[in-house]
């Protein structure tokens, strides 16, 4: 439960109780749920935005990690690992200026999400050799969110 | 409380832990019983003064009443307590005082209130305390002013590591009943060479507390110094090294949560309403909160808060500053300049007759100088953790006057002072910026709300566009030359003046008249100590005149000087010492210069001599020739390693560094619009040391900064006729 309560009165009382130069509480607190309450938001009960949405937004928070090594901008340098751009459906080992492994060009795996999937489970067991070395996802649900993500990301 | 009592204290000393502690060196009053349980960890350690514990393995622990920053404070502190105390170096620690005010430094106060105060005894009870009271007033446990070593080190870490000497020596003594003077020490070890005794520190330590605390404890001479001069490895870099150091952005609380926060663009504007509807949906949310001067979202990770700050849309009241803009600001201290005229303004100094210097003079040269603000740009954004419960508050964070921050979380909580614990940690970076105390004020006003423990980090476009800036200045000059091309007279009118009052003032050139003035302009930007503060400005300013005065003498610029310092043989030297270094007068290539500045802070004379290379389309500063008297150097990796950050963040300033206003707000937000230096930009640097009076100690962490700008821009002059006269850098085409 969402519940505001509007605290001006507060600043007022400290005012008299303090004296000189007291620190305003809030003017107005939201409080959206206690510490170690369950979130009072999940999909389901979300109405103004999309199942599908939050789904979007928990990937694009999840790939935060992903973008120390990952591009995903349209045109954006590879980092330490390829541009990601465009990723879901293409070929393994494609992305031009990237230095793939040996193992990962001759992967020959197309990047479908249930091969995506499986690789950011683990990628050196489902490519032995690649050297994504960082970044496995042991979360299912935090991997299906980053590659609904990454499928969404399209040119605009 | 009255005068000290010693017997009082060493009971109360026992009493506490079983901890015996002795004297307080330079402290009126018995602090001991309420910092002993704060600093030794039970039977084992004693504490023999404020600023010592002695422990069974002989490790002896420096207590050090500043903050580490990266300046390296600690083991420059603990190297003059350890020499003095004849400890041996491997076995001395480092503790950082908590925030007490007994740690408030009063050598500190003295300096800032009574500079020239001379105390016979150093430890004189009446004229300490009466100080101590004032710098507590003051809240100074305050690091800062390049003050550490030679207030604090010079007064209290040496005198309080002689007493705990003296007070073993006494112990021993008595012990072999042998006269003390045939005791030496050496080692952290008590030796009687006559009879062949010796015995580690730690198996007299009880008996030192019941030793008089010597009233005036005697230091050593120079030339018995074994750790003080020597370039002794800092204590704080393995763990910076390994990543073990812990920061005030480290904090760990069990159950802690993050909040982030932003302010109104417009400083001190206030936030009428927020729109957070996206906002509340968003994973990991606890509170937003409208703190009328800022909004912050409190969330369970701090990526989560960011993240939905982010979305919230507010509405900010109208200010009168919202129309301001650089020009505007700019034209308002020409037009308060213009009003102050020849005679108006405060006067800061002035002696002879300037204006009829001036009307006598053979050679008038009149120049306008301009800065711009600046931000700290610290590594580590603004920071604190606070947790507000049950009639307690503790507070985790860097600060540079733990003592303020203190005080400003038990404001913020409605609390006393005595019921906030405030943990210091390492600071990422202070430069004056953490010597403000907003961010702790705004953490616990956080957590005062929310009532769990609260961690708020300060987005890098929040730390740059809400800090307290460096302020932009304008300075007028006007100079005379007589016919031999000597300077006669000397007249400047600038803007606004904060701190150090002298930074504008030109004492140690020979200058038959000389008038000094400021004008108080409002300038909307909240005023922040920033790194050598006003000699930030100043030391731009008239070494930049200084260069044009000797162009229009048709002199060199080191020669032009020379002749001003010609009856100061110590500043002399330090010119002459950064002129042979760099070559002076040899050749260079094609457009390439050389260019000298001289600029005496914080008690401490350091010329620097900049070569630049202007062959292509921006300057490139080459080389950095640094002469440094600082009075004695304590450590000198460490003094070294000052003069070279110092020129980093200076040049970082003379290059780039500009704060801009439009429309109130500042524009800049991170490092792409506020770049700091390079690694692949930064000069070679040769730094040669000078030790020209060992008794007044200069400040190390500041005095580096003030000459490297007017170095650059003189240099460029020699090398394209272009002179400089507005800061940065980045504003000039050179192509």
């Amino acid at each position: 439960m969402t519940t505001v309560r509007n605290l001006a009165c507060l600043s007022i009382f400290l005012l008299a109780a303090c004296g000189a130069d007291p620190a305003p509480g809030p003017v107005e607190q939201i409080i959206v749920r206690e510490p170690g309450a369950a979130p009072v938001e999940t999909a389901a009960v979300v109405t103004d935005a999309a199942p599908a949405g939050a789904l979007l937004a928990e990937g694009k928070a999840a790939f935060a990690s992903c973008s120390a090594c990952h591009a995903l901008e349209q045109g954006a340098p590879n980092g330490a690992g390829p541009n990601l751009f465009g990723i879901v459906g293409s070929p393994a080992g494609k992305v031009a200026g990237f230095s793939y492994s040996n193992a990962m060009k001759t992967s020959g795996i197309t990047w479908t999400a249930s091969e995506l999937d499986s690789f950011i489970a683990d990628p050196a067991a489902k490519v032995p050799g690649t050297t994504m070395v960082a970044g496995a996802i042991a979360d299912p649900a935090k991997r299906q969110a980053v590659i609904a993500y990454l499928e969404s990301v399209t040119a605009n | 409380m009255g005068k000290w009592s010693r017997r009082a204290f060493i009971g109360a000393g026992v009493a506490a832990g079983g901890a015996l502690v002795v004297g307080v060196a330079v402290r009126q009053g018995n602090p001991i019983d309420r910092l002993a349980p704060l600093l030794t960890n039970g039977d084992n350690e004693q504490l023999l003064n404020a600023w010592v514990k002695l422990d069974s393995d002989n490790i002896v622990t420096a207590v050090i009443p500043h903050v580490e920053m990266g300046q390296g404070v600690y083991t420059a502190l603990a190297q003059m307590l350890a020499d003095e105390m004849d400890a041996e170096w491997s076995k001395v620690r480092i503790l950082e005082a908590p925030a007490d005010k007994q740690y408030v430094s009063d050598s500190i106060g003295r300096d800032f209130l009574f500079p020239d105060l001379e105390v016979p005894a150093l430890l004189e009870p009446t004229v300490t305390g009466g100080i101590l009271e004032l710098a507590q007033a003051m809240g100074l446990q305050f690091t800062g002013g390049s003050y550490s070593v030679r207030a604090t080190g010079q007064r209290a870490m040496r005198t309080a590591g002689a007493a705990a000497r003296e007070m073993l020596v006494e112990a021993a003594a008595s012990e072999w009943q042998v006269p003390a003077s045939e005791i030496t020490t050496a080692d952290s070890m008590l030796i009687h060479a006559k009879s062949g005794k010796s015995e580690p520190f730690a198996k007299f330590a009880r008996a030192a507390a019941e030793q008089s605390l010597p009233a005036k404890p005697t230091l050593k001479s120079p030339e018995n110094y074994k750790i003080m001069g020597q370039p002794k490895k800092r204590h704080d870099i393995p763990e910076k090294v390994d990543g073990s150091a812990i920061f005030g952005i480290d904090a760990d609380v069990p159950g802690m949560k993050y909040a982030a926060v932003k302010a109104p663009p417009v400083i001190g504007a206030t936030v009428v309403s927020m729109d957070a509807t996206t906002a509340k949906t968003m994973p990991g949310v606890l509170q937003i909160l409208n703190m009328g001067d800022f909004v912050a979202v409190v969330a369970d990770g701090y990526w989560q808060a960011q993240q939905a700050l982010g979305t919230i849309t507010a509405q900010y009241d109208k200010t009168e500053a919202d129309s301001l803009d650089d020009d505007a600001i700019f034209a308002r201290y020409a037009s308060y300049l213009d009003e102050a005229g020849e005679d108006g303004g405060d006067l800061e100094t002035e002696e002879g007759d300037v204006a009829t210097g001036f009307a006598d003079a053979a050679t008038k040269v009149e120049a306008e100088y301009k800065v711009p603000f600046l931000a700290h740009a610290t590594m580590e954004p603004m920071n604190c953790t606070a947790w507000v419960r049950d009639g307690k508050c503790d507070v985790w964070s860097g600060h540079q006057a733990p003592v303020n921050a203190r005080q400003a979380a038990a404001d913020a909580a409605g609390l006393d002072f005595d019921d906030v614990t405030y943990h210091n940690a390492y600071l990422g970076g202070g430069f004056g910026r953490r010597s403000t105390s907003d961010y702790i004020t705004m953490a616990t006003r956080i957590a005062k709300a929310t009532g769990y423990p609260v961690k708020m980090i300060w987005s890098r476009e929040e730390d740059t566009a809400q800090d307290h800036y460096r302020p932009s200045a304008t300075s007028r000059f006007r100079g005379g030359l007589d016919k031999e091309g000597k300077l006669v007279s000397w007249d400047n009118i600038h803007t606004h003046l904060f701190d150090p009052k002298d930074a504008p003032t030109v004492p140690y050139y020979n200058i038959a008249s000389h008038k000094i003035r400021k004008v108080d302009v409002p300038m909307h930007l909240r005023f922040g100590p920033w790194r050598s503060v006003d000699h930030s400005q100043h030391g731009f300013f008239i070494e930049s005149f200084v260069d044009e005065l000797a162009q229009a003498a048709g002199k060199d610029g080191y020669a032009f000087r020379r002749e001003l310092l010609a009856e100061s043989p110590r500043h002399l030297k330090v010119l002459d010492t950064a002129a042979k270094m760099s070559g002076w007068g040899s050749a260079l290539p094609e457009k390439h210069g050389r260019g000298i500045a001289f600029v005496p802070s914080f008690g401490s004379l350091v010329a620097q001599v900049a070569e630049v290379d202007m062959s292509g389309p921006r300057p490139k500063v080459t080389k950095v020739y640094v002469a440094a008297d600082p009075g004695f150097v304590v450590n000198p990796d460490g003094f070294t390693a000052q003069m070279e950050s110092g020129i980093v963040y200076g040049l970082t300033a003379a290059l780039y560094g500009d704060i801009t206003v439009k429309d109130g707000a500042v524009q800049q937000s991170n490092f792409h619009d506020y770049p700091v230096l390079r690694i692949n930009e930064m000069p070679e640097v040769k730094v040669e040391l000078i030790n020209g009076d060992h008794e007044r100690l200069g400040g190390g962490g500041e005095p580096g900064l003030p000459p490297i700008a007017p170095a650059v821009t003189n240099a460029i002059f020699a090398a394209t006729g272009t002179r400089i006269r507005e800061l940065p850098l980045s504003k000039h085409s050179f192509a």
